[in-house]
């Protein structure tokens, strides 16, 4: 039976009823570190730098408690972060992730920006450094990994100020931030795949070859994976001008097999150059996702 | 292959829609966007061959699925290639043709065979011919009065449905030949006759059918009659009453009762007038009891058979005083050697009701021609003081005598003649010589156009001599009519002048109804050559096998459902 305050393990869409993307996340990955009773990630160590004046909203353990009966005054312990991992995410956010097969289903978008809360708040839990690279036709937004407060803040933030873009060019993007990691580290690409997939998988065999663990997040919506509608229907591609007149009942066979055998090759292409994948849907819970990533 | 409702062709344009809405197809289909269109590309391109062949596919099927319809609707009809089956079936039906049933409902078809009448068999199997008939068939209904009946197939069953049986005999072979004859001049592919009837030999007679490109299909008689008898003639005369049986050679006799009543007596009230013992082909004489002067009704009945029909046959007694005769010198030895038989006869008596001879009396008269040629004249005058409308006219040629109430006189050859001239209209004519009065009447007055010797007519040498003078004294003087036989329902119709009842006519049976011996095959193809004889269930297979064609649209329909059932499995396929 689900525990109904685990909110890793409901359904995504009402799950994101509940409040914004910060909320949502944290209840997330409270049920989910609650669920698995132990660090998902590799384990971390600090080294002291500083003290500075407490301030109401830090956390307690922090307190310098010698200082505090000696000199009867609140200081908190400040630490050089020190990791064996720097994070960078990935979202895809071009105009297809701003799609929903179902009015009641978070668009792929949608889905993605909550995961990555996620997974971001639970990495920089661990003291791990996290940083954000927004892209569609072109990056739009990078926010360094870095492990100090109000980084994830600043994470949710720029998942929330980049708007829905246009086309997508996930290479372009992955070039960049080779650039960006100077350490090896960890690259978690989340997009819908709708790109040209040689591009992008020259630029993450590249990532391989610079040392990065690369885990490949391929989020889909249920609805493109049977393709279903009225007798004769004009599906237009969101961003091209593109449009086909179909009937989907004549075509639904043939297409089921060509989304199967594409997240096959993308399986089978990652798999050969060493990179992590996982199909996830939009109406998988986030437990369930963040399960795959553990 | 013909269609009952062509018209129903015109909708094989329909046949076009599916090819026209796949073609000028204007719908705007409703639009949504879809990102994963490149797979969407990728999969109509590995299916487009694939598609392309089943809209093919569909469209071939919907266009012969509307045209397979439409040709169901116009209910087309195939040659089914001859004889077989019974022709029944729904599918079943038959080039326009024209069909002349004969349905024989004389009297012997009222008799009951097997428990059942055979004119119920006759009938059910008419009902079944004519049912069968096509709106396009031409159809008539022969019945035992020989009238040949053109309707509908409707009309005709109703005809069918109210026959029943008829004291009349019905002549089958001038039948039959007049129904072919009518069917032959339609201009029809098929051309049928069926003759229903017991096939009695007496029905045949002498002739035979025999009209080419006619289906002449015969019921084949009952393998068993049963033996009959029947009253084939009563009649009262001089001797008394002379009872005639007719019906199957050979069968046993069989007691006779004759009743006699009054007119207007109730016939329960008859009473018994004499019994005796018949077979068929003998003829009986009964005495009569004394009776009143007057006109009695009498019946003679048989014991109850299977053809009751027969089995009673009326009779007319017409008992009067005999008439007083007084007959001058002129009129020669025989007929005073006739009136002396008369006289002992007690058929006439001496006296001054009647007087026969050359001249007129005051009486009734039966006037000669005088022997001399010079007193001619003068008896015409006399004629014409006397109001009658007859007088002698010159010698006509020889000839022989003809009469329909006088039948002891037909045939009887005269030699000489006056020709009878009426001087206002012919009415009261007896007897003819070549088709010229020779023995007429005009109120008290009896005019012979030849004496009655030997040397004028062969009359006073034959047998019906004292019996022709014993008319002309007791009944044509008096005016009164002879009593006449005719076949119809059994009655009798009285002929009156003023309150007086001057004659009379018996209804009854035609004899040869009684016999009813069925014809052999032998007689029966010598009648009808090149008939096909058969049994109810030969008759219900041949009935119009030449032109028989079966409606395909069921099995069409059922061609369209097999194309619709394919059309839906092409368009489920791959979903």
């Amino acid at each position: 039976m689900v525990d109904s305050r685990r909110l890793d393990l409901l359904d995504p869409a009402e799950v994101a009823r509940l409040g914004g993307i910060e909320i949502v996340a944290q209840g997330v990955v409270e049920g989910f570190l609650a669920g698995i009773h132990r660090s998902p990630f590799r384990g971390f160590s600090v080294e002291f730098t500083e003290h500075r004046a407490y301030q109401p909203g830090d956390e307690l353990r922090y307190l310098d408690w010698k200082i505090l009966a000696r000199a009867d005054r609140l200081f908190v312990k400040q630490f050089e972060e020190e990791t064996n991992l720097r994070a960078m995410i990935l979202v895809d956010a071009s105009r297809s992730m701003a799609w929903r097969g179902d009015p009641s289903r978070l668009t792929k978008r949608g889905y993605a920006d909550r995961l990555v809360a996620a997974l971001a708040l639970i990495l920089l839990r661990q003291r791990d450094a996290t940083g954000l690279m927004t892209f569609d036709e072109a990056v739009r937004q990078v926010i360094p990994a870095r492990v100090k407060a109000g980084q994830w803040t600043r994470l949710v933030r720029g998942l929330i100020d980049t708007p829905d873009g246009l086309g997508t060019a996930a290479e372009a993007a992955l070039r960049q931030l080779t650039g960006l990691l100077a350490r090896r580290g960890l690259v978690v690409l989340v997009s819908d795949l709708l790109l040209d997939r040689e591009l992008a998988l020259t630029a993450l065999r590249y990532l391989r070859h610079r040392g990065h663990q690369v885990i490949v997040l391929h989020v889909m919506d249920p609805a493109e994976l049977d393709l279903v509608g009225p007798p004769e229907v004009r599906l237009r591609d969101p961003e091209s001008a593109a449009s086909v007149v179909v009937r989907p009942r004549e075509l639904a066979g043939a297409y089921a097999a060509t989304v199967r055998r594409e997240i096959a090759g993308w399986r089978t292409a990652c798999r050969r150059h060493g990179v992590a994948y996982h199909h996830i849907r939009t109406d998988m819970p986030f437990g369930m996702a963040l399960r795959l990533l553990a | 292959m013909t269609f009952l409702h062509p018209l129903a062709l015109l909708g094989l344009a329909a046949a076009a829609i599916p090819a026209l809405l796949h073609l000028l197809e204007r719908r705007t289909p409703p639009e949504a966007e879809f990102p994963p269109l490149r797979y969407l590309r990728d999969a109509e391109r590995q299916s487009a061959r694939r598609l392309r062949l089943r809209h093919l596919l569909l469209l071939i099927l919907r266009t012969a699925l509307v045209a397979v319809i439409v040709l169901a609707a116009a209910r087309p009809i195939m040659p089914t290639g001859g004889s077989g089956g019974n022709g029944t079936g729904s599918g079943a039906v038959h080039a326009p043709t024209a069909l002349a049933v004969v349905l024989d409902n004389s009297l012997s078809a009222s008799a009951v065979v097997d428990g059942r009448p055979v004119l119920d068999r006759l009938k059910a199997l008419a009902r079944a011919s004519l049912a069968q008939a096509a709106p396009g068939d031409r159809l008539w209904l022969v019945l035992a009065d020989g009238v040949a009946r053109a309707g509908s197939r409707e009309a005709l069953l109703a005809s069918v449905d109210g026959a029943t049986a008829t004291p009349q005999r019905l002549e089958l072979v001038p039948a039959v030949e007049r129904a072919a004859h009518l069917v032959a001049a339609e201009p029809l592919r098929g051309l049928e006759v069926h003759v229903l009837s017991d096939l009695q030999r007496t029905a045949l007679g002498t002739g035979r059918v025999d009209v080419p490109g006619v289906a002449v299909l015969v019921l084949a008689p009952p393998a068993r009659v049963p033996a009959n008898r029947g009253i084939a003639a009563a009649r009262a005369g001089e001797g008394g009453l002379t009872i005639a049986v007719s019906g199957t050679p050979g069968a046993g006799a069989t007691p006779l009762v004759a009743r006699v009543r009054p007119p207007g007596n109730a016939p329960a009230s008859a009473r018994e007038a004499g019994r005796t013992l018949a077979a068929p082909g003998q003829s009986v004489t009964l005495p009569l009891p004394p009776l009143a002067p007057g006109w009695w009704i009498g019946e003679v009945l048989l014991d109850a058979d299977e053809l009751r029909g027969d089995d009673r046959r009326l009779f007319v007694v017409r008992v009067a005083a005999p008439a007083s005769v007084a007959a001058d010198a002129g009129v020669g030895p025989f007929v005073s050697a006739a009136l002396a038989v008369l006289r002992m006869a007690k058929r006439v008596t001496v006296g001054g009701e009647v007087s026969i001879g050359e001249r007129l009396s005051a009486a009734r008269s039966i006037v000669l021609p005088p022997g001399d040629p010079a007193l001619l004249g003068q008896v015409n005058r006399a004629l014409a003081a006397r109001g009658v409308r007859w007088h002698f006219g010159p010698p006509g040629p020889p000839g022989t005598l003809a009469s329909a109430d006088l039948a002891m006189v037909r045939g009887v050859q005269v030699n000489r003649r006056y020709r009878l001239e009426a001087t206002g209209g012919d009415s009261g004519v007896v007897a003819t010589v070549n088709g010229e009065p020779w023995l007429v009447r005009d109120g008290r007055v009896v005019l012979l156009g030849s004496r009655l010797d030997t040397t004028w007519t062969a009359l006073p040498a034959a047998p019906g001599f004292v019996p022709f003078v014993d008319a002309l004294a007791n009944r044509i003087a008096r005016g009164e009519a002879s009593v006449l036989e005719a076949v119809g329902a059994p009655r009798v119709q009285f002929v009156t002048r003023g309150a007086d009842t001057v004659g009379a006519t018996v209804f009854g049976p035609d004899p040869l109804e009684s016999d009813l011996t069925a014809a052999t095959p032998d007689e029966l193809r010598r009648a009808f050559p090149g008939a096909r004889l058969l049994g109810e269930a030969g008759l219900a297979a041949e009935r119009f096998a030449a032109t028989r064609r079966a409606d395909v649209s069921g099995w069409l329909l059922g061609f369209a459902l097999l194309l619709a059932a394919i059309e839906l499995a092409v368009a489920s396929m791959s979903r």
